[in-house]
């Protein structure tokens, strides 16, 4: 090969190199972006005066003298929507038989788009769920609702090698020559007058339990049970590591049955996670009996076992990276062993321990299989601290799986989801945020 | 030992140590360490413990339905009465996303390893290594959450020309570099200067024109894919090549760091360029390492739970034909997460065991490939450290 053509493969063989990182960080961008501006929408968004409603009548939160005033105002725009709808209505009375059950289909639908916008419609049964008491509460959703509303969504299969393909039909021509022909624009003209949209911060998205399954509401007993959860598992789990650690690092002879430690210890961080979940509840829940079915400490205790191989391994690296001098000072002054490791050793390696356990609390946090079976619930409210030990209780990771999918109405509450993940993801980012910075003022402190 | 018989004779030492204390203190020390030991003992056990009870709820199954349907049948209709459990499509569906994942993970990752180890300045290694690092933290749920929300309605709409897109970017700069070499390769036993540069440069614009029309067909035939479902086993072999991609870069980084400075500069000195330097010894020398590196891995993306659940459609069936990505698949971790529920706990069904079978199938999966990394590991630090 000539100089040249080598020359273009080292370069390009860097270019690949290089390539490959840069893809990693957009790999990260493309997953992460979305999720955070998509799941800030849960916080901040405009919200329409159905949620202040919402807010009223769920949380009693919010001016009731300046609600009133708003639904008044806004009652006096819908007032007219309604009046064509009791005019069409007696409209349909007099039509031709036919004519009248051709016009009552379309005129069904139209009434379901209107209860979707604006809340139950004069006339409707009081609704059972709390999810059709309110029109829109998101100003972004209430126009698609109005999209919904102006047109009429069909699929078009007259292909049948392709897919079939959406196309939209002017609700107001099926109504040509009605009274109610003139509902469509008027609605079109007047949709901010009936919602009154608003910039709306909503904090109770994180401090609010949920409402009919998280359709209105926060995400507090999710978050509360990641915590109790990832919590719990430290507790057992880091204590545990540590000491193991103290063991590997300053006790074990090389030898048959240290080696298969060490080999135990890589077993355990390389079992799936799934399988933890079936072990928990194989083990802690179908034959140590330590709660009926799933609870939280029967998860805590799953998610333990998952995070200590990461813990011994994080801490090991930390008792090993304190300096020989530090530990000859101490013996020579005359301490014990067991002195040293206790004063000198463990406090000077104690940032790097601490580092090993954020980033497991951060893992245990984000980690869905083993809860399944041993401590997560779909809906719930939070638990108290003395509910551990009997009850199973929501947490961030399981129910994002949940909302998005098995619930009922997974795309329409697509922004709570985006909130849930935004929350578990800030939560773990932070977690291994703060133990990269510590890390870097470790390593820092330790060179001196 | 020393130490104590000459404490033993300087008893009017102020350091003096009654020999009740003394025994008491030994007491103490071996009670301690073993305590020590008896925690570090703890992991063993739990990992026998996970094994005995995985299997013991695993074993009633072989014991119920025989081996041979287990492995051999696709059948797997767990619900009926009398069930059926051919497991044979969900295993092929574990394998597939299983090698997928590892197709695109492998060498992206081993790249970057390379490039993080013997190409960047360390200031900049210092920033990647963080993210990298990020994208390990990443909760599965949220990738599997993007996976259903953003990929696979992007995949639905959009799927051919994506394809597209993607092999022209991807594979355009790699097929440029081919015609190069091979240009290059084949006009390199010409002795003669001016016939050699002839030959040389029209067999470039022969390769490049026949590479451009390659490029262009084969980017046209991908613009015509329909893909049926956006919940298919290119999307979770994706998302699962983003998820072991940290486990990959940064074990073999810990290969490539492990080999020493002596021998690069020796690669150096010989006159190779970096990247013959790179390809042709540092790399064979971490080989081993990056196998650890590789099995790893493949072990995270095997044993990978919500993202696949999510996101690969969960239809049990061999796609046709078998190769083809863009089909919905099943695998065994999101059987076992998804039926577990189902399944009937009480009375011990085998659709209740049948779940703890695949457990156990990747349980000794993921142990054997663990043993036989941890082997490759040991034996490359004494091949180096005896170098």
């Amino acid at each position: 090969m000539n100089i040249g053509t080598r020359k273009i493969l080292d370069r390009s063989f860097t270019a690949v190199g290089i390539g490959s990182i840069i893809v990693m960080a957009l790999a990260l961008m493309i997953v992460v972006v979305p999720i955070v501006y998509n799941g800030i929408g849960a916080v901040f968004f405009t919200g329409t005066v159905e949620h202040r409603k919402m807010l009223q009548a769920e949380f009693s939160r919010g001016d009731s003298q300046y609600l009133s005033s708003e639904v008044a105002s806004s009652n006096r725009y819908r007032a007219k929507v309604y009046e064509m709808l009791t005019g069409f209505e007696a409209e349909l009375e007099t039509m031709a038989p036919e004519k009248k059950a051709e016009y009552q289909a379309k005129y069904s639908q139209v009434r379901t788009a209107l209860q979707a916008l604006l809340g139950p419609l004069p006339g409707d049964p009081e609704p059972m769920l709390t999810r059709f008491k309110y029109g829109q509460t998101r100003w972004e959703k209430a126009e698609e609702k109005l999209h919904d509303l102006l047109y009429e969504s069909k699929w078009d299969n007259t292909n049948p090698d392709v897919m079939g393909k959406e196309y939209f039909v002017n609700r107001a021509i099926g109504f040509e020559g009605t009274s109610l022909s003139r509902l469509f624009p008027y609605i079109n003209e007047n949709l901010e007058k009936m919602l009154l949209p608003e910039f709306t911060l909503y904090w109770g998205f994180i401090t609010d339990s949920s409402v009919d399954s998280h359709f209105f509401g926060g995400i507090w007993p999710e978050i509360q049970g990641t915590f109790f959860l990832a919590i719990g598992a430290m507790l057992f789990a880091f204590p545990l590591g540590v000491v193991a650690a103290v063991y590997f690092t300053e006790y074990a002879r090389p030898g048959f049955l240290n080696s298969m430690l060490r080999s135990a210890n890589s077993t355990l961080a390389g079992v799936p996670s799934i399988v933890f979940g079936m072990f928990g509840l194989a083990f802690f829940i179908n034959t140590m009996k330590v709660s009926e079915s799933k609870s939280v400490i029967a998860g805590a205790l799953t998610l333990a076992i998952m995070i200590l191989p990461t813990i011994i391994r994080a801490s090991e690296e930390a008792i090993l990276a304190v300096p020989k001098t530090y530990r000859e000072a101490s013996l020579s002054l005359g301490s014990t062993k067991w002195n040293t490791i206790a004063t000198v050793i463990l406090p000077a390696a104690l940032p790097g321990i601490l580092t090993g356990g954020v980033i497991s609390l951060g893992r245990a946090a984000g980690e869905t299989a083993p809860i399944i079976f041993t401590a997560a619930v779909s809906v719930g409210s939070a638990i108290g601290l003395a509910d551990v030990f009997s009850s199973p209780t929501p947490a961030l990771s399981w129910n994002i799986y949940n909302l998005a999918s098995e619930h009922e109405a997974a795309t329409q509450i697509r922004h709570v989801q985006y909130g849930m993940v935004l929350a578990l993801v800030t939560i773990v980012l932070l977690l291994n945020l703060s133990a990269i910075v510590l890390r870097a003022r470790i390593s820092k402190k330790l060179k001196g | 030992m020393a130490e104590e018989s000459v404490g033993e004779r300087n008893r009017s030492n102020a350091f003096v140590v009654s020999a009740r204390k003394r025994t008491l203190q030994k007491v103490a020390k071996t009670a301690g360490e073993g305590m020590l030991f008896s925690v570090a003992f703890l992991v063993a056990v739990i990992v026998l413990f996970i094994f005995y009870f995985v299997a013991r709820d695993a074993i009633p199954f072989f014991q119920i339905r025989g081996f041979s349907e287990f492995f051999t049948s696709s059948n797997w209709y767990p619900a009926d009465e009398p069930g059926e459990f051919g497991a044979l499509a969900i295993i092929y569906g574990s394998l597939m996303v299983t090698l997928g994942s590892a197709m695109i993970a492998v060498p992206m990752g081993v790249a970057a390893a390379i490039c993080l180890s013997d190409i960047l300045p360390f200031s900049i290694r210092q920033y990647a290594k963080p993210v990298i690092e990020m994208l390990a933290a990443i909760p599965s749920v949220a990738f599997g959450f993007f996976a259903l929300v953003v990929l696979a309605p992007l995949m639905q709409d959009h799927g051919g020309p994506l394809l597209m897109w993607a092999w022209w970017i991807l594979v355009s700069p790699f097929l440029l570099l081919a015609v190069i070499v091979i240009a290059d390769l084949l006009t390199a036993n010409i002795k003669e200067e001016k016939r050699r540069q002839r030959r040389h440069w029209m067999l470039l614009i022969f390769l490049g024109l026949f590479s451009m029309i390659l490029m262009f067909k084969v980017g046209f035939v991908l613009n015509g894919i329909q893909i049926l479902t956006g919940t298919n086993a290119l999307n979770v072999s994706l998302i699962l090549s983003f998820m072991a991609l940290p486990t990959i870069v940064s074990v073999s980084e810990d290969a490539l760091q492990a080999v020493g400075r002596d021998i690069r500069e020796g690669s150096y000195a010989l006159g190779a360029t970096r990247a013959e330097t790179i390809i042709k010894t540092i790399l064979p020398a971490a080989s081993s390492g990056i196998l650890a590196a590789v099995i790893l891995g493949i072990m995270r993306a095997l044993g990978e739970t919500m993202v696949v659940w999510m996101a690969s459609g969960n239809s049990s069936h061999i796609p046709q034909p078998w190769f083809n990505y863009l089909e919905a698949i099943r695998t065994l971790t999101a059987t076992i997460a998804g039926d577990m529920g189902e399944a009937d706990q009480v009375t011990g069904s085998a659709r209740f065991h049948v779940l703890f079978a695949m457990g156990l199938l990747l349980l000794i999966i993921s142990f054997i490939s663990n043993l036989v990394s941890e082997r490759i590991v040991v034996r490359q630090r004494k091949i180096l450290s005896g170098q």
